[in-house]
C-alpha cells in the first residue's frame, strides 16, 4: 500500500528538519507510538506501535533504520515489526523530502506500508483506511506542535 | 484449534453487564460465535472468558408490541427467516435473513451477535436503518434506545460502552401504503454492497412521502444518506424516477466504498447507484 | 531435555496438574443415536472431539471457516458447522454424523441415490453433502430445484458441477415421498 502526503507548515525549514530528528516530539505525534528511543544518533530507533481496529489490537515492537540522508532536504527511512501473538509483521519504507515555499515548509512524504501474516486478513481496505487515519493524524499532529509555538 | 478460555454462563441481562464491567477486554460475550470464533481461531483477538449469553432467557422471541416488533438479539437468523409476525408484517426482513451467508451460519448465528460484531460486509445493519429501527442496550442498572443510523461507529465498531449488552431490536410496523427493498450485490462469501430503500407514498399515490435510504458493505459501515434521500422526498414518482440516477450517485460517494478484493471503490459505487434504483422501484410497487 | 523416569514423572504431573485446573464441561449428548458422556474444555472445537476423541472421521475439516460445509453435521437434525461450534454446545442435544445414517448396515436413501446418480467423486465434500441434504429433505421433503440450490448453497464440490448432486438430492427425495 502505498501513501502520498504533503503538509504545509508555517515554520522555517530548519525548525522542521530539528523536530524530526528530536525523537521524543516525532514520536509523539505518532498515534499509537510509545516507548521511542535512539538505539544508535541519527541512524537507527526503536519504538513501540499500538494500533486498534474495533476489537483488533496489534502491538508492533518496531525498529526505524535512516538509510539516506541529505540535511534539510531529504530523509529515507525503514521501519520494521513484528507482534507474534497476532502471526503479522508490519514494514514501511518512508522517503521525507522538505521544501521551502515562500515562508512556509512543504513537508512531503511517500510511505509504502506492507502488512504481512494474520492481520492481513483483517482486508487491505480496513488497513488502508486505518494507516491513512493514522497519517492524517500524524499530519495534523506534526503541523500543529511546529506552528503552535511560533 | 482456539487457545483456552474460562467459559462463564450467566442467567440475567444485568449479570453479563457485571462480568463485561468486571474483566473488560479480556472478556467477550458468546452468543452464536459464527463471527467470533473465527477471529479468534484466526489469533486475532484473544480472550480469557467468553460469556455465553445463551442462557438468559427472553432474548429470542419475536413480538408485536405497541404498534412496533420487537426482536430479541437472541433470535437467529434462521428463527427470523420462519418468525410468524415478520413475515406478517416485515417479509422484507424474512428475505434479508433467507439470504445471510449459508444455512450452516444461519442456524446458529444470531442477529444481535451480527450486529454487535458490525463485520462491515453484513446485510441486517444496512437494512434497519432504512425501517427506523432502534437497538435496545441494557447495563446492570439502565437500559437504552440507540438509533440503528447511531448504532455502528466504524468497522467493527459499535456505540456499546464495555459493559453494554444488546438485548432486542425494534422496527415500527410500517404504514399502510408503505414499501421497504434490501438489495445486496455479491459473489464471494459475504456481500459487496447492499442497499435499502424505505418508502411510503402519499397523495393519493403520487408522490413520495416519507423515504429512508441506507447503503452498507461497501464501505467500513452502514449509512443512512439523507442526501439521497432529500432528491425524492415529497417528489412525484416520476420525478423521483429521474432523480434516481442522480440519487445513486450520492449514494455511491455517501458509502465510503473501500477499494478491496470485493471490487474498486468506483465499481463498488456504481453498483450502489444500480442496487438504489432497484430498490426504489421494488418499494414502490410494494406500496 | 528429561534425564530419566523421575524427570518424566515430575513433568507428567506439572502437566496433569495443569489440566486438573482447567475448566471441564461435562457434555450429555446422542451420537448417531447412541448416549455418549464426556467432559470437554470450553475452547474444544465439535469437528476436533467428533474426529479426534470418538473416532468418526467421516466429517472434515477443509475450509476451516465455515464457507465450504465438509464439515457439516445434524445437530438436533439442522445442520451446523462443526469446524466453528464448541463441542459443549451439544449438551442435551442429539448429534448426527455421516457414519449415522446407515440403519442396520442399510444405507440411507441419499447414500443410494448419490451412489446411483454419481453424486460424488472424491468424496471429500460427500459426508457433508448428504447430511445437509438429509436436513433439507427433512425439513422441505418435496423441494423445488430453486429451494434445493438455496439451502444447499453453503456445500462446496470441486469435483463434480454440482448436476449429479442436485439430480441424487432430487431423485432421493422421490424414493422417501414415495415410501412413506
Amino acid at each position: 500500500m502505498e501513501f502520498q502526503k504533503e503538509i504545509e507548515i508555517h515554520a522555517p525549514k530548519e525548525k522542521v528538519w530539528n523536530f524530526i530528528w528530536d525523537v521524543d516530539q516525532f514520536i509523539a505525534c505518532v498515534p499509537g507510538c510509545k516507548e521511542a528511543k535512539t538505539l544508535e544518533e541519527g541512524k537507527r530507533y526503536s519504538a513501540t506501535m499500538v494500533e486498534k481496529v474495533g476489537p483488533f489490537r496489534v502491538e508492533f515492537p518496531t525498529t526505524i533504520e535512516v538509510l539516506e540522508r541529505e540535511d534539510l532536504t531529504r530523509i529515507k527511512a525503514q521501519a520494521s515489526g513484528a507482534d507474534n501473538k497476532v502471526g503479522s509483521r508490519m514494514k514501511i519504507g518512508l522517503d521525507v523530502h522538505l521544501r521551502e515555499q515562500d515562508n512556509k515548509t512543504m513537508l512531503s512524504f511517500v510511505a509504502s506500508v506492507d502488512i504481512l501474516g494474520k492481520l492481513a486478513a483483517l482486508g487491505h481496505g480496513i488497513i488502508k483506511r486505518k494507516a491513512d487515519q493514522v497519517l492524517d493524524e500524524f499530519a495534523q499532529s506534526v503541523k500543529k506542535r511546529l506552528e503552535g509555538d511560533s | 484449534m482456539l487457545r483456552r478460555f474460562r467459559l462463564e454462563e450467566p442467567e440475567s441481562v444485568r449479570e453479563v453487564s457485571e462480568l463485561l464491567g468486571r474483566f473488560g477486554e479480556s472478556a467477550k460475550v458468546y452468543a452464536g460465535g459464527t463471527e467470533l470464533l473465527l477471529a479468534m481461531k484466526e489469533g486475532l483477538v484473544q480472550y480469557e472468558r467468553l460469556i455465553n449469553i445463551k442462557r438468559v432467557s427472553g432474548l429470542d422471541e419475536v413480538k408485536l408490541e405497541n404498534g412496533a416488533i420487537k426482536i430479541g438479539a437472541l433470535c437467529t437468523h434462521h428463527q427470523l427467516e420462519l418468525s410468524p409476525v415478520l413475515r406478517q408484517n416485515l417479509p422484507a426482513l424474512v428475505k434479508l435473513e433467507e439470504n445471510v451467508a449459508n444455512v450452516r451460519v444461519r442456524q446458529v448465528g444470531t442477529l444481535g451477535g451480527n450486529l454487535c460484531f458490525a463485520e462491515p460486509h453484513a446485510d441486517p445493519g444496512t437494512f434497519l436503518m432504512a425501517v427506523g429501527a432502534t437497538l435496545i442496550a441494557e447495563k446492570s442498572a439502565s437500559k437504552r434506545e440507540i438509533a440503528a443510523e447511531r448504532f455502528f461507529v466504524d468497522a467493527y465498531e459499535t456505540c456499546l460502552e464495555a459493559d453494554e449488552v444488546l438485548t432486542g431490536i425494534k422496527v415500527p410496523v410500517p404504514a399502510p401504503r408503505s414499501g421497504v427493498a434490501y438489495l445486496k450485490f455479491g459473489y464471494l462469501e459475504r456481500p459487496s454492497v447492499g442497499v435499502a430503500v424505505a418508502l411510503t407514498l402519499n397523495g393519493g399515490g403520487k408522490s413520495v412521502g416519507d423515504i429512508k435510504i441506507a447503503v452498507g458493505c461497501a464501505g467500513p459501515a452502514p449509512k443512512r444518506v439523507e442526501e439521497a434521500e432529500a432528491l425524492l422526498k415529497g417528489k412525484s414518482t416520476d420525478e423521483a424516477t429521474q432523480n434516481l440516477p442522480k440519487a445513486g450517485s450520492v449514494a455511491g460517494a455517501a458509502a465510503q466504498a473501500i477499494s478491496d478484493l470485493h471490487g474498486s471503490q468506483e465499481y463498488k459505487e456504481h453498483i450502489v447507484g444500480v442496487l438504489l434504483k432497484r430498490a426504489f422501484q421494488s418499494a414502490l410497487s410494494q406500496c | 531435555m528429561l534425564a530419566g523416569l523421575e524427570d518424566w514423572g515430575k513433568f507428567m504431573s506439572k502437566a496433569m496438574s495443569r489440566h486438573q485446573d482447567a475448566q471441564t464441561i461435562p457434555v450429555s449428548f446422542t451420537l448417531n443415536g447412541r448416549l455418549q458422556e464426556i467432559d470437554v474444555e470450553p475452547h474444544e472445537l465439535l469437528l476436533d472431539v467428533v474426529r479426534e476423541r470418538l473416532g468418526l472421521t467421516g466429517v472434515k475439516r477443509s475450509c476451516d471457516v465455515e464457507v465450504c460445509g465438509a464439515c457439516t453435521l445434524l445437530v438436533d437434525g439442522r445442520p451446523v458447522s462443526a469446524c466453528t461450534t464448541l463441542a459443549f454446545e451439544v449438551r442435551g442435544r442429539s448429534v448426527l454424523t455421516i457414519e449415522g445414517l446407515a440403519t442396520n448396515g442399510k444405507l440411507h436413501p441419499l447414500q443410494d441415490a448419490f451412489i446411483e446418480y454419481g453424486g460424488f467423486q472424491c468424496g471429500f465434500c460427500t459426508p457433508g453433502m448428504i447430511l445437509a441434504a438429509k436436513a433439507l429433505l427433512d425439513e422441505n421433503p418435496n423441494p423445488t430445484e430453486e429451494e434445493l440450490k438455496h439451502f444447499m448453497h453453503g456445500n462446496i464440490c470441486r469435483c463434480t458441477g454440482y448436476k449429479k448432486i442436485i439430480e441424487s438430492i432430487m431423485a432421493a427425495a422421490k424414493k422417501m415421498r414415495g415410501a412413506s
